[in-house]
């Protein structure tokens, strides 16, 4: 049966929309506010196909499936979420429940630099790493969420030579560590690993044996020579290389009305 | 003959900060933009402590870049400080990581709760897997990558990180150092728990019958001095009480992110003089930010 796609959307829009069919119901969602095109697709998938996704919001437990419109979230903990509140948890919870994560909870993070297995960097930039060029957030979080997740997606609001490296000036979080289907089980990793990378150019995901990086889609208007000259390592190409699938009119509808209400997304 | 009572343990932010002294190690509780214990560590500052080790939050706010501005630390333990939109990587802690004027013991947020439980255990160590094939053991030598016992995975040892003093923040407590927090303790529960002693702002001192009438809501169960301190989190928000105070925490940015970007110190000597040398309690510093603007802070 032909979906209803609709044709006015932003690049954050159609990959929030694109992530929200990742989220299954009966899964677990961390609602956080670093990453807007994250939050909406858990908000989205929610709404639209999760009534039974169980969401982590500023440290509590909670279900908005019948909440009509989701207002901004400003913070981590921003504490006027907790209303809806039906437990609570810990810091130090959440860090170390890696039996849960890797069987109900993806993950998202942003990244400085990423290598062609997935691996990658938030930590900074520079030889000498007590006298960064560049000193990044640190791993944060992201270090065991990656390690344990069940799946987790990067995400980046640029795509370049800078952020696609050969190789990372220091690793946070590993992806595919030097290559190969059992990278991750030779490292001990319980999670599932890097699935996709998401820019404004397209999606990339990871090639089954090597695991090497391979592009999956592009988006409306990029050609697959813009993604080739903006990475700085050796993608592999698909001999046909789709348009990313765009966002239904209902999606839209629904991100749009209710998720992100103040239009965060549509710039 | 002397009739016995159970001890008070209600003191005020000044003495609270003589606790802290040069070279101690210490953790400052809360969480980014929430629930941090300002009124003494503007007390630290004050006593002009030096050589700190600082552990600070699981993800840690500006009171981290702060205490790092005001020259207060020698090494940082802290797997983020920042505070989100309005700054995300901490300036003062950027330039000087930058600079290499910071020791940094490197660490996530799961290795970070790894060596908290180290210490709660007692154990020299305690064991994980994130950060295996990372840059973190390479960057940070004390913590080691081993091989199980049992079933030969590759791990990382997490040495102890353990606080001698905890400073926290939270709603309410009993005099006697029952603590109870609106919404979640975030780190703080497990940071008492690895700490020597706790110390703990709250907002209101309150019977010990007002905590028995809810005991589940108690997140720690004996801190060992408790100092009323009302908006005691300024600029930060506090559960229940009142949201962040986003102008005032702006205001630090702006003089931290002129050192960070041109090394000029001029706004964050004038900040610190302001807001931290003047007033000589925490009364007095919230005189400086006045009522009508705490009050502007409550959530409806």
């Amino acid at each position: 049966m032909a979906k209803d796609y609709a044709t006015d959307y932003s690049i954050p829009e159609l990959l929030a929309c694109f992530l929200s069919r990742e989220i299954e119901n009966g899964e677990e969602a961390s609602v956080g506010a670093a990453l807007p095109i994250a939050r909406a697709a858990i908000l989205l998938a929610h709404l639209m196909h999760g009534p039974d996704i169980r969401l982590m919001l500023s440290y509590t437990y909670t279900n908005l499936f019948g909440v009509a419109k989701l207002a901004p979230i400003k913070s981590e903990v921003d504490f006027r979420q907790m209303i809806w509140a039906e437990g609570y948890f810990t810091d130090e919870d959440i860090l170390h429940e890696s039996k849960l994560y890797s069987r109900r909870r993806r993950f998202f993070i942003g990244a400085v630099q990423i290598d062609k297995f997935g691996n990658s960097n938030l930590l900074g930039v520079g030889d000498d790493y007590k006298k960064l060029k560049f000193r990044g957030p640190g791993g944060i979080g992201t270090t065991s969420h990656t390690s344990h997740a069940k799946c987790y997606y990067i995400m980046s609001d640029s795509h370049s030579r800078r952020l696609f490296v050969e190789k990372c000036d220091y690793i946070t979080s590993v992806g595919w560590g030097q290559g190969g289907a059992d990278a991750r089980k030779k490292l001990g990793q319980p999670g599932g690993g890097p699935k996709y990378v998401l820019t404004p150019l397209g999606i990339m995901d990871f090639e089954e044996n090597t695991k090497r990086m391979r592009l999956k889609s592009v988006h409306r208007g990029v050609s697959v020579q813009d993604v080739v000259d903006n990475t700085g390592f050796e993608l592999i190409i698909p001999k046909e290389t789709p348009t990313t699938e765009a966002p239904t009119k209902e999606e839209l509808e629904t991100l749009r009305e209710r998720v992100d209400v103040e239009g965060f997304l549509m710039a | 003959m002397q009739e016995l009572k159970r001890k008070s343990v209600i003191i005020d932010e000044v003495e609270a900060g003589k606790w802290v002294k040069d070279g101690m190690t210490v953790a400052v509780g809360g969480f980014i933009n929430s629930l941090h214990p300002m009124a003494i560590v503007r007390q630290i500052i004050r006593n002009r402590v030096k050589n700190l080790t600082l552990i600070g939050a699981g993800s840690a706010g500006m009171e981290v870049d702060l205490l790092i501005a005001a020259g207060c630390v020698k090494k940082l333990i802290c797997p983020y400080v920042g505070a989100e939109e309005l700054a995300p990587i901490g300036p003062i802690f950027r330039a000087m990581a930058q600079r290499g004027e910071l020791e940094i013991w490197e660490v996530d947020e799961g290795q970070y709760y790894a060596g908290l439980k180290a210490a709660i255990m007692a154990l020299p160590f305690f064991p994980w897997h994130g950060g295996v094939g990372t840059s973190y053991p390479e960057v940070n030598p004390d913590i080691k990558v081993f091989k199980d016992p049992i079933k030969g995975q590759t791990l990382l040892a997490v040495p102890p990180i353990e606080p001698e003093i905890a400073i926290l923040h939270a709603a309410i407590s009993d005099p006697y150092g029952n603590i109870q927090h609106e919404g979640s303790p975030l780190n703080d529960a497990i940071l008492a728990k690895a700490a020597d002693k706790t110390i703990v702002q709250v907002e209101q001192i309150v019977p010990n019958e007002f905590i028995r009438r809810n005991p589940y809501r108690t997140t720690i169960a004996g801190a060992d001095a408790v100092v009323p301190a009302l908006f005691g989190s300024h600029p930060f928000a506090s559960p229940g009480f009142y949201l962040e105070d986003e102008q005032y925490i702006k205001e630090y940015v702006a003089a931290a992110t002129a050192v960070l970007k041109a090394n000029d110190r001029g706004l964050l000597e004038a900040y610190l003089k302001k807001y931290i040398y003047e007033p000589e309690t925490h009364a007095d510093y919230l005189e400086v930010i006045g009522i009508k603007r705490l009050f502007s802070l409550r959530e409806y």
